[in-house]
């Protein structure tokens, strides 16, 4: 047993750390706070990133990536939050999928762009009628010689107006005698004649997106994996995104803050005194979640299932509740001024609390929601029955 | 970064659940909450000679030169399944802090006992306030022709009624500026003229006592560490003490999960197994996290203290998560099996009642999170 990161993982930590401190300047942070998608400082950094061989730790060297193992992704997704720099980076969560599905001219075609922070990927699984349902989509592509051609729509997909492809799930076959027999994976120029894309804005001020295709022709050579073959490439990249989360610096750097302004704004009043134990609780919440999430990726390095088999989605369980109670008990630390914007006269800490509060109830919802990965644990991880 | 416990560890453990299973059935557990010693000396011998009393404590006394992280196992194990008697009183409470505050004369009389089994330790901190802090430390010690005399009532003792020997946590010098000084920890023989012993009845039948001090008499070679100095000792035991009942915690808390899951997976109503239904799954999710928080926490805690690492902050983070997390598995546990759990004859109620015990040792959920939110720099 043993609770600490590895020299070469700490080593990376302090690299990625270093260049964030110095790099991430506030024209990205402003980009990432804005919350409207990567802008160009955000691109900019990337490509920087990319060549520092930042963003794709995970990957083989020959595909620009360092050949290290799920904790540095967690490291980098911990410094990208806490940095505020551009996040998601879903491209390399789907060159995850690719290095297990895609084949050789697809790997070289895709990822060393993705590594290098010149092109993304945007998610393109959801559509209004399948969201946790997600062998339900109906986006068809019907094969018409040496392409396809596709017709339908994607909804929530986030980045697609800034990113250059998309990894869409589409319904080859209406006919399967099981639903998710019939998908298939595609690779997507988001460029391509017929893809119209509209913002959908969340209420916390998140620029979302539907994607509508109307006769769109995508080659052959996009499709990743089998015809039809869609659903394993799927559980490919949720099996390559496995891991990865965990560390909360960030959150412990909010905590931190708060109890900052609570010393300096909030002394001697007696109507305060709930404060402390209720930020403890937080701290406590948040380093068990944070511990939970470690272990889940240190696990997922082992190639080893943890004991009742949770891992991953019972730390995120605890972190997003967690992440809601911060903010709501942020919330009502700041009182009547908690509600003010951030460009608004008296709005307390640069409006962060306000704008991350509204914010809040996506996580929770995003990448699985809380009753899939309820699910998933119930009867995968405590096999519990189905029927 | 390696969540998993060593090849011999998880021997260990096998070992160690093998033996209780087969010798800490919950009939024994029964029995002794109505004994009056409230532990098997058979039992004790047993453990004894498997070497568990030792197992923390260098070869040089007789012990197994094992970790911390080692006992941690063992503890969780002893949680599964409510092993009553003096384990915790002897070797968390007496043993340990002997070996890391005693002298060598002291260490070598005393320790080697322990890990026979032949003496039973506990410690005589707690008083009337209930409280975990150096202001409610009362009872007096006063020198007097090379000894001390010790005055006063001590509380919620563990195992008292059968232990050799008493930590005893004393105030000897009460003109001290601060509470925390002028405290001194005294071995006392539990044999000493002056000391009446009374069972108190608690929710876990598990033998705390009120413990009067009456002029009793008490060399002064048997100070342990230095005379007026002794909370920063007394400070490290209640942290010790806090990661190992959250170890042994936390192996309650896994059998209720697994008593649950098991039993919903059995029960049969509206035609089906009840696990079927999600608000019943969700109950049993939720266990897990606390389960799973727990392990995390309470692992990393002793993970820290067995390598030398600072402990004092994990061991506040986790017997806050642990104290609170324990409740919430065996509410949605005693929720999940319905009315049969209930009932005083379920095993269920065996860990209702160790889980508000557990939780209320060594400070609670709140008593913790003010540590907690002092090292956020808050002035609580």
């Amino acid at each position: 047993m043993d609770f600490e990161l590895s020299p070469e993982e700490k080593a990376f930590q302090k690299e990625i750390r270093e260049f964030l401190d110095k790099e991430c300047n506030e024209n990205v942070v402003a980009e990432t706070l804005s919350l409207q998608g990567a802008g160009p400082y955000s691109k900019e950094l990337l490509r920087k990133m990319g060549a520092n061989r930042l963003l794709a730790p995970r990957w083989p060297e020959e595909y620009d990536g360092r050949g290290m193992g799920a904790m540095a992704e967690a490291i980098k997704v911990d410094e990208i939050n806490s940095h505020h720099a551009p996040f998601p980076l879903d491209g390399v969560e789907i060159g995850n999928a690719l290095l297990i599905s895609g084949n050789e001219e697809q790997k070289k075609r895709f990822l060393p762009g993705i590594a290098s922070g010149e092109i993304d990927i945007a998610l393109g699984y959801t559509e209004p009628n399948a969201g946790s349902d997600i062998a339900s989509i109906q986006l068809r592509a019907v094969e018409d010689g040496d392409h396809f051609v596709l017709n339908g729509q994607k909804i929530y997909n986030s980045e697609a107006h800034v990113c250059e492809y998309h990894w869409l799930l589409t319904r080859t076959d209406p006919t399967a005698e099981k639903k998710h027999r019939g998908l298939s994976m595609f690779i997507v120029d988001l460029k391509s004649p017929g893809i119209t894309i509209r913002p959908l804005i969340t209420s916390g001020g998140l620029r979302t997106n539907e994607v509508f295709y109307e006769d769109v022709h995508v080659p052959r050579e996009n499709l990743v994996g089998e015809k039809n073959g869609g659903w394993a490439v799927i559980m490919s990249a949720l099996y390559g995104g496995g891991g990865g989360g965990g560390l909360a610096t960030g959150t412990k750097n909010v905590i931190n803050t708060l109890v900052k302004y609570v010393l300096e704004e909030k002394q001697d009043a007696d109507e305060n005194k709930w404060i402390p134990e209720a930020m403890a609780d937080l701290y406590v919440k948040t380093h068990v979640g944070e511990l939970m999430g470690v272990q889940a990726t240190a696990f997922a390095d082992l190639k080893v299932t943890p004991p009742y088999g949770g891992g991953g989605a019972v730390s995120r369980l605890l972190s997003g509740d967690t992440r809601r109670l911060l903010y709501n008990t942020a919330m009502q630390i700041l009182g009547p001024y908690g509600q003010l914007a951030k460009d608004s006269k008296w709005a307390p800490l640069k409006g962060e609390i306000l704008r991350e509060f509204m914010d809040a109830p996506r996580w929770t919802i995003v990448h699985g929601s809380q009753e899939i990965q309820k699910l998933l644990i119930a009867t995968r991880g405590l096999g519990l029955p189905r029927k | 970064m390696d969540p998993r416990l060593s090849e011999e560890q998880e021997i260990l453990r096998k070992s160690a659940r093998d033996f209780l299973t087969d010798k800490c059935p919950k009939t024994l557990v029964r029995e002794m909450e109505k004994d009056e010693k409230g532990y098997s000396p058979e039992l004790w011998k047993e453990i004894a000679d498997l070497g568990w009393m030792g197992l923390a404590f260098p070869e040089e006394y007789g012990g197994g030169g094992m970790s911390s992280l080692d006992l941690a196992i063992l503890l969780e194990e002893m949680g599964r399944v409510c092993f009553p008697g003096p384990f915790f009183s002897t070797v968390i409470c007496g043993g340990l802090p002997i070996l890391d505050a005693g002298s060598d004369a002291q260490k070598r009389k005393y320790l080697p006992d322990i890990i026979s089994g032949k003496t039973i330790f506990t410690l005589a901190l707690t008083e009337a306030s209930g409280k975990y802090d150096a202001a409610s430390v009362k009872v007096k010690a006063t020198a007097e022709n090379g000894n001390y005399i010790i005055n006063g009532t001590k509380l919620f003792i563990p195992d008292a009624n059968v232990a050799d020997y008493i930590l005893c946590v004393a105030r000897t010098d009460d003109k001290a500026k601060k509470p925390e000084d002028g405290i001194t920890v005294f071995i006392v023989d539990a044999k000493s003229q002056g000391i009446s012993t009374t069972v108190l009845k608690t929710i876990a039948r598990d033998k705390q006592c009120e413990v009067v001090f009456n002029g009793v008499k008490v060399p002064k070679e048997n100070i342990l560490g230095e005379l007026n100095q002794g909370w920063g000792d007394v400070q490290k035991i209640i942290e010790r003490a806090a990661i190992a009942k959250s170890c042994e915690m936390l192996g309650g808390m896994e059998m209720v999960l697994d008593m649950t899951v098991a039993y919903v997976k059995e029960r049969v109503q509206f035609d089906v197994p009840v696990g079927v239904f999600q608000a019943v799954q969700h109950h049993c999710v939720y266990m897990l996290v606390e389960v799973e928080g727990s392990r995390a926490t309470a692992y990393e805690a002793a993970w820290r203290l067995s390598t030398g690492r600072p402990y004092s902050s994990e061991a506040a983070i986790t017997k806050a998560w642990v104290s609170d997390a324990y409740q919430r598995v065996v509410a949605l546990g005693t929720q999940s099996h319905g009315g049969v759990s209930i009932m005083e004859d379920h095993d269920l109620p065996l860990y209702f009642r160790r889980a508000k015990a557990a939780e209320l040792a060594f400070g609670d959920a709140r008593f913790h999170r003010k540590t907690v939110a002092r090292n956020l720099g808050f002035k609580v």
